[in-house]
């Protein structure tokens, strides 16, 4: 077999094996295994299997994951989520669809000091799924407010996904954070739009919750205090060069353990249970990156990437086409896999396509992070419905499901503006230098 | 995890209000990743942390998925043995060639031996798993 069949030949198995449940890290360096053994020696394979995942495990770089995952997760633990979402509540529960709307926001608020989508939709699911409860909210709109509202996660700064697109595409983190931005922004004020829109057309599904004073509301305004030092600090010192990643993920981890001490929220057990949570999911990312850095030799021995590259670049197609029809790929893609998974696989793959076609690769970061936002709501591998569904067992998957619907659209719209205007994601990244 | 913050930490508060590093942070947090990851594993395993792709297997019928959880397991197995099996000779290759991190000078050497011994538990964990899928298939 050619290099490039057995590369397809290897892709199938992939995805058969995806099928067939195994674990996706272990499928990718299992295929890329096999595969380097066929195209090389088994000694070469071999070597490659052994120095890949010990240089996987030591990387520096890839240090940057678990500190920024352990900053979310004492975020969480400090009870600035609890906070977050009091503010948010206080000044927009008294509006229609109001919970659902603060819920937006304080994942929003949440998402600049959380980098995962599932971490956000757990953290605001507890607490703001039985506040709607009371104050009988539609579970469809509820349930798919939060699995939504959770995506933000990602897109806004830090995010595990941009920093995994960062290490794989060797750009610079600190311009993929802040490309983030002002997309999360447009993307929170969509999804508040969308609940409105929602809520005017049937008023019960999300009666007003109690009014407010405007004492009540400067004085529930403290609670945002805490984030925005944290994030200033942590993303903000970031962008200005004053930290690498892996130390602005360390100084926010930091920054959060002292807020949870200082207010006296963090207790021994749940300090533990938040290093622990951080460490297993950290373990899971950095083990799926390691698969794809076995399947990705792989793929470079077979070529697939580069002569993928030649051929999209070479059809008698405008660009743009060409990256809708890649979209389109990760939209599909994300239906069934999980977004990390998928974008560790496909970006050494499409990169060097997208590079060809001359689009910029922090703008492709962004649009990766929106597709991967997609898939995490999607069925049926709709990872952020099935955190929902753990936090509310009575509610049914398809109501959850159909919540999401709208906040899809929204999605959608998100898109077609980045692909119309990518300066909106390429404006800010001009100013930062690290 | 906590000391690779710690030490991340105390650096970077050292180089900027005290002009002060801290020796060998980079190797330090390095190598302490490589020990909470690798010893983190078999943990997450247990606990169904690492991602699967479940939409497809539980349409089929259920004796059909023990036979083919089986074959998956026999395969990670498989995988994990080669691994352990590697690593051990990475670990000697760094031992004899007495390679080390570049700023501290700790050895490599017990850290790859290290990735292969917390891989065992990763073994004896698909194999449990390997035995019950068997048990349902008899069962079914």
């Amino acid at each position: 077999m050619s290099p490039i069949t057995t590369g397809v030949v290897g892709i199938i198995l992939l995805v058969i094996l995806f099928l067939l449940r195994m674990h996706i890290s272990f499928a990718m360096a299992l295929v890329g295994f096999l595969g380097f053994t066929y195209l090389s020696t088994p000694k070469a394979a071999f070597s490659v299997l052994s120095r890949d995942i010990y240089e996987t495990f030591s990387s520096y770089p890839l240090s940057v994951i678990p500190m920024f995952i352990l900053m979310g997760t004492f975020a969480f633990a400090s009870g600035i989520s609890k906070r977050l979402y009091k503010t948010a509540y206080t000044w927009l529960g008294q509006l229609r669809g109001g919970l659902t709307i603060a819920t937006v926001f304080a994942c929003a608020g949440f998402g600049a000091i959380c980098g995962s989508s599932t971490a956000t939709a757990a953290t605001m699911g507890h607490i703001a799924l039985p506040e709607m409860k009371k104050y009988k909210y539609d579970d469809t709109l509820a349930t798919g407010t939060v699995a939504a509202a959770g995506t933000l996660g990602i897109l806004i700064p830090p995010s595990t996904v941009f920093i995994v697109y960062g290490i794989l595409t060797e750009q610079s983190i600190g311009k993929l954070f802040i490309a983030g931005v002002i997309p999360g922004i447009i993307l929170s004020v969509l999804f508040a739009i969308t609940i409105a829109i929602l809520c005017w057309r049937n008023p019960m599904i999300g009666p007003p919750g109690p009014s407010t004073t405007w004492k009540d509301k400067f004085r529930a305004t403290t609670g945002i205090i805490e984030t925005l030092a944290l994030f200033l600090l942590a993303i903000g010192g970031l962008f200005l060069g004053w930290f690498s990643p892996t130390q602005a993920g360390a100084i926010g981890a930091g920054g959060a353990l002292i807020i949870g001490l200082a207010r006296r929220e963090l207790s021994l057990k749940s300090f533990f249970e938040a290093g622990k949570e951080g460490l297993r999911t950290s373990c899971m990312v950095i083990f799926i990156i390691a698969g794809a850095t076995i399947f990705g030799h792989f793929m470079a021995v077979t070529r697939i990437p580069f002569v993928l590259a030649e051929w999209l670049g070479g059809l008698p197609l405008p660009s743009m086409a060409i990256i809708i029809v890649i979209i389109i790929i990760y939209l599909i893609g994300g239906c069934f896999m999980d977004s990390m998974a998928l974008i560790v696989l496909t970006v050494p793959i499409f990169y060097p396509v997208v590079r060809k076609l001359g689009f910029d690769p922090i703008w492709f970061g962004v649009m990766i992070v929106i597709m991967g936002e997609m898939g995490v709501i999607t069925p049926p591998v709709g990872v952020n419905v099935y955190v929902i569904k753990g936090i509310s067992p009575d509610v049914p998957l398809e109501t959850i499901f159909k919540g999401i619907f709208p906040f899809l659209i929204a999605l959608f719209v998100i898109t077609i503006i980045l692909l119309i205007f990518p300066q909106i994601a390429t404006f800010l990244p001009k100013y930062i230098t690290y | 995890m906590l000391l690779m913050m710690v030490i991340t930490c105390i650096d970077v508060v050292g180089a900027k209000l005290f002009q002060w590093r801290l020796f060998g942070a980079i190797d330090i947090v390095m190598l302490s990743q490589i020990v909470a990851i690798s010893f983190a594993a078999s943990m997450s395993l247990i606990l169904g942390r690492h991602i699967q792709v479940e939409f497809f297997i539980v349409r089929i019928p259920r004796r059909a998925q023990g036979v083919i959880e089986s074959l998956v397991l026999l395969l990670e197995m498989g995988l994990f043995g080669l691994i352990i099996w590697q690593l051990f000779k990475l670990g000697y290759s760094f031992q004899t060639s007495g390679e080390m991190s570049q700023t501290a000078d700790i050895p490599y050497f017990p850290f790859a031996y290290g990735i292969a011994i917390a891989s065992v538990p990763v073994i004896l964990i698909l194999f449990s798993n390997f035995l019950k899928s068997i048990e349902r298939i008899v069962q079914e």
